[in-house]
């Protein structure tokens, strides 16, 4: 059967935000597919340039609404590095623990998608009700549920109560009971298993070639963390294991954020009881020397790079922006090739994309490789030619 | 695999360019454009570096800064350093050698203009379609011209 090119989006029932697809089909089965995601440019990193270190950091927490934790504690890590400023312990671990708090209600929120996505709609609601814990959890220590306004240079901008702290800790029990529900779910309910299994694989080999991060990476057997890697916040001094998988399919990626989720939880608790004292933040001063920073920080989408450079002013001379979905695309176009037109949403929604992210600079790939190659209007004619054949005229 | 350390970064770089140790486990080479898929093949191949983490790009004002961010099993990020001339922005792809630097090349070629000889597919993929040809936003002597659109809603069409 000839190919056809079925366009999908930017918008389209299917998907959650922005995207255009151009999907190359033979039948049933995706020979190739190029991606469009410059919809949301909002042209943030020439913004940052022009606001102090204090007004910069509301509009990084904006870059995404799900890692806006993220975008704020990778841009304020790296502009403590470059003034050399400590920040005091106890910052560190209000730090982490909105760092793995966020990291929980994102990947709640994934599982819920990707059971949305095949159908599953009891899961979706059944995770969508427990990050609700997670989210009041955030509530109750940031004051926020979504983009928490808890960084600034120099640490962090709201103490925990000893009546919050025991309030984080009353919620975690019920938490973990649940996470170990989808865990076991996750590995043997069969709907899950018949939609997961063998979609969207990706060898060890292909994930490193490919760039691929987070739990992506890990779910075909690739170690990277950055919290592990190059280590940050108060990681190196709490038990925790980077969790890795073999499958390198959908279903592995799901019993990855699984396992992210019972670590996550396990940190977020050890951080609460062992919760240092003294000052929350230090008088950080007011610019920045000369200095130029690669700032690494693992997202819950993987890895995220902020390269700052600094002049003696109050203000950044260049931000560059490296999201993880920025990374992740062009493994999806290679663990899309061969596989149903079908599991299209699935396979697109296991690496979690994150548009508003991502397309304040933006991908695509049209050089994947094992993907051929086809111009737009080579496509087009393409197209014509075969609805004339078939129309017979 | 343990860290790499400075001595096995700088026999491995040698003839390139100067090798320094910025913190723990930043090491940096500073090489010529000319140089730089040479740089890239001894990172891959002796160092081990498979994964990229970011291009970054810069403009300093006088030219501009390319810095290629590289790790592997060891954990060090190894980074490669290029400056190219503001008159002459040119430089040869990596995207043959490190597949993901193809996407990452394009968005530096769309906001910066430095352009990657070689590159398969150096089309716009970050400014939306009507974005006019030649502005590159994050240059630093880049300002909006007042005659030009630069995409959206035309103000008072119909």
């Amino acid at each position: 059967m000839a190919e056809v090119v079925v366009p999908i989006g930017p918008q389209h029932p299917a998907l959650k935000e922005p995207v255009n697809f151009k999907v190359v089909a033979d039948g049933e089965v995706i020979v190739r597919l190029e991606l469009d995601v410059s919809y949301n440019h909002r042209g943030i990193e020439k913004a940052a340039e022009a606001r102090d270190f204090v007004r910069v950091v509301p509009l990084l927490e904006r870059v995404c609404g799900i890692c806006s934790h993220s975008h704020t504690t990778v841009f304020v890590k790296g502009i403590e590095e470059a003034m050399k400023v400590d920040v005091p312990p106890r910052a560190q671990a209000i730090r982490t623990i909105v760092a793995e708090l966020e990291r929980m209600h994102s990947h709640l929120l994934w599982l819920g998608v990707a059971a949305h996505e095949i159908g599953f709609n009891t899961l979706f609601m059944w995770t969508w009700r427990d990050r609700e814990a997670v989210q009041d959890m955030l509530e109750e220590i940031t004051g926020n549920r979504v983009n928490y306004g808890i960084n600034e240079v120099g640490g962090v901008r709201r103490d925990l109560k000893p009546a919050v702290i025991n309030a984080a800790l009353a919620r975690l029990p019920l938490l973990e009971q649940r996470i170990a529900t989808y865990a076991d779910m996750a590995s043997r309910e069969r709907t899950m298993l018949m939609r997961f299994q063998g979609v969207g694989k990706l060898t060890k080999q292909q994930a490193l070639d490919l760039g691929a991060v987070g739990p992506t990476a890990r779910a075909s057997g690739v170690d990277y963390d950055v919290r592990n890697d190059d280590p940050y916040l108060s990681y190196p001094d709490v038990p925790w294991k980077v969790v890795t998988d073999d499958h390198g399919d959908v279903f592995g990626r799901t019993l990855v954020r699984v396992g992210e989720l019972r670590e996550g939880l396990g940190i977020v608790r050890h951080c609460l009881e062992n919760l240092p004292g003294g000052p929350i933040t230090t008088k950080a001063p007011r610019a920045a020397p000369r200095a130029e920073v690669l700032s690494r920080y693992e997202a819950p989408r993987g890895e995220l790079v902020h390269f700052i450079r600094t002049n003696n002013t109050d203000k950044v001379e260049r931000l560059d922006i490296r999201t993880p979905t920025l990374a992740n695309w062009t493994s999806v176009a290679v663990s899309l090739v061969g596989q149903n037109l079908a599991d299209i949403p699935v396979i697109v929604a296991a690496i979690d994309p994150c548009l508003s992210c991502t397309s304040r600079i933006t991908v695509v790939d049209r050089e994947a490789r094992r993907t051929r190659t086809m111009d737009w209007e080579e496509l087009r004619a393409h197209g014509i030619r075969f609805y004339r054949e078939k129309e017979g005229s | 695999m343990s860290p790499l350390a400075k001595g096995t970064v700088a026999a491995a770089f040698d003839g390139l360019g100067p090798v320094e140790q910025v913190r723990g486990n930043r090491i940096r080479l500073t090489t010529t454009p000319g140089q730089v898929r040479d740089a890239l093949t001894k990172a891959l191949r002796e160092l081990a570096c498979d994964h990229v983490i970011q291009i970054s790009a810069a403009d300093n004002g006088k030219t501009f800064d390319l810095i290629y961010h590289l790790t592997g099993p060891h954990r060090t990020v190894v980074a490669i350093a290029v400056e190219l001339p503001r008159d002459r922005p040119e430089i040869s792809t990596v995207s043959d050698l490190l597949p993901p630097a193809g996407i990452y090349e394009r968005q530096i070629h769309d906001l910066l203009g430095i352009v990657f000889a070689g590159h398969p597919g150096l089309k716009r993929i970050i400014l939306n379609e009507d974005w006019p040809e030649g502005e590159y936003p994050l240059r630093k002597d880049w300002k909006p011209d007042p005659s030009k659109f630069y995409g959206g809603v035309r103000e008072g069409a119909q």
